[in-house]
């Protein structure tokens, strides 16, 4: 497909960056000097509990909202100063729906948001339709959460954007309509050369989709890595402990330790080389008894447990 | 071919799918000439990014596996040998992995060869100790 026309990149290789990126909401940071890089052809899947700043971060790039410092570029463009090139470049599903053309039907709609895209494709606009069983005759403002976003995905995806941002694209949809939803976006990728941002409660729905994780904690990116890299320095430790033995303090304890009660056994979730953190274990006297990998919802989360530092 | 993925597999996905066709080479439900499922269809079926399906693709077409024809897709190469090239590359996986999961449990390279060689001679003298019987054992 020719569809996407991509601009020159700005920081290169990257669909999305920003730098140190602040907002505050009422003295209360929303987010706090925030690094992004979500390289091009990337599925990006930012995490993070309620309020730590993902919609906030989608509603910048969105030129929705205004940092109070510092910057974010789509493409190179700055969401700031060149908001309605940047938009043109992103198809976006917001975590809540738009409260203006209530009174429209979706197909009105849809005919509505196709005339200010040069790359609408309509034959996939209402493959899109069908397969998200999506009625054009209701109306916009008596929709359902879930058609609602139902209808927000096929405005976000006809036009064929060279980026996705997706707040919660699968929130207030049944399973079924769910697993249809992640199978048309694999589609979409498969035909149409797309970066995607998407924001999820369901991680494990993205287990295997997503190839790049950022955690955002207290509006602070605390880890942001390709999925392999995840996977490889992320793990599980199952360690057999001398007696009064203590926790050296130069591990990057990503989740709190379980002891066994007899605390000779302890399990912990810890960042780093599996290779040097056996080592170190070894050192301190403490004995591998077993190492496993852990899915990527568990290895992201594990950013968000304990305290990790370093 | 049936291609599964394990995502709390310490394996990158690009490899697990590699090891996925090679395993069917090596059990015979691909055979020298028969086509990989596309892409996009491999992609929407596991729910992963085509580019990480075309990184398996091209990974096993530089290892002369598999060849691409223009417009047609993706096939097993004619001259391949499943009972030799393949079965080794597998027998090496699966070895890599049994030796990973025997040193995080401290056992040593001796213990382990000992002990499969054990297994299997128990299992040849009484089939329901079978690895698969006591997999199903410890589920219960």
């Amino acid at each position: 497909m020719s569809h996407s026309t991509h601009p020159a990149s700005g920081d290169e290789g990257f669909a999305v960056t920003t730098h140190a990126l602040s907002k505050r909401y009422g003295g209360e940071p929303a987010l706090d000097r925030v690094e992004l890089r979500v390289p091009e052809g990337a599925v990006y899947v930012l995490i993070g509990p309620n309020g730590a700043g993902k919609s906030t971060t989608f509603k910048i790039l969105m030129n929705l909202e205004r940092p109070d410092s510092g910057s974010a570029e789509v493409f190179g463009l700055d969401t700031g100063r060149q908001g309605p090139k940047a938009r043109a470049q992103v198809g976006y599903v917001p975590e809540r729906q738009d409260s203006g053309y209530r009174a429209m039907t979706c197909g009105r709609l849809l005919q509505h948001v196709a005339a200010y895209y040069s790359t609408w494709d309509h034959a996939y606009a209402e493959q899109l339709t069908r397969a998200l069983d999506l009625r054009l005759q209701r109306r916009v403002g008596g929709l359902s959460k879930g058609e609602a976003r139902r209808l927000q995905l096929v405005m976000a995806l006809a036009h064929r954007p060279p980026l996705l941002l997706l707040d919660e694209p699968t929130d207030g949809l049944d399973p079924l309509v769910r697993k249809r939803v992640l199978a048309l976006l694999t589609e979409h990728l498969a035909d149409t050369p797309t970066t995607v941002l998407i924001s999820t409660h369901h991680v494990y729905e993205m287990e295997t989709l997503a190839d790049h994780v950022g955690v955002l904690r207290d509006g602070r990116l605390v880890a942001q890595l390709d999925r392999d890299e995840l996977k490889r320095t992320v793990r599980r430790y199952r360690i057999e402990v001398p007696e009064g033995w203590e926790s050296p303090p130069e591990f990057r304890v990503a989740a709190d330790a379980s002891r066994s009660p007899n605390r000779r056994e302890l399990q912990w979730t810890l960042v780093g080389d599996e290779r040097s953190v056996a080592e170190k274990l070894a050192l301190t006297g403490a004995r591998v008894r077993e190492v496993t990998s852990l899915g990527l919802e568990d290895a992201a989360l594990a950013f968000l447990d304990g305290e990790v530092t370093g | 071919m049936l291609v599964t993925l394990d995502p709390r597999d310490a394996r990158p996905l690009y490899l697990q799918i590699m090891d996925e066709v090679r395993r069917a080479l090596v059990l015979g439900t691909l055979r020298a000439e028969d086509p990989l499922p596309s892409v996009r269809e491999l992609a929407s079926e596991l729910v992963v990014n085509p580019r990480t399906v075309s990184q398996a693709y091209r990974e096993l077409e530089r290892e002369g596996v598999v060849y691409v024809r223009r417009g047609q897709g993706t096939f097993v190469a004619p001259e391949f040998d499943r009972d030799r090239q393949e079965r080794d590359a597998l027998a090496r996986a699966v070895a890599k992995r049994a030796l990973i999961e025997a040193r995080r449990n401290g056992l040593g390279v001796d213990e382990l060869v000992t002990m499969i060689r054990e297994v299997a001679a128990d299992e040849e003298a009484e089939p329901s100790r079978s690895a698969y019987a006591a997999n199903e054992g410890e589920k219960q």
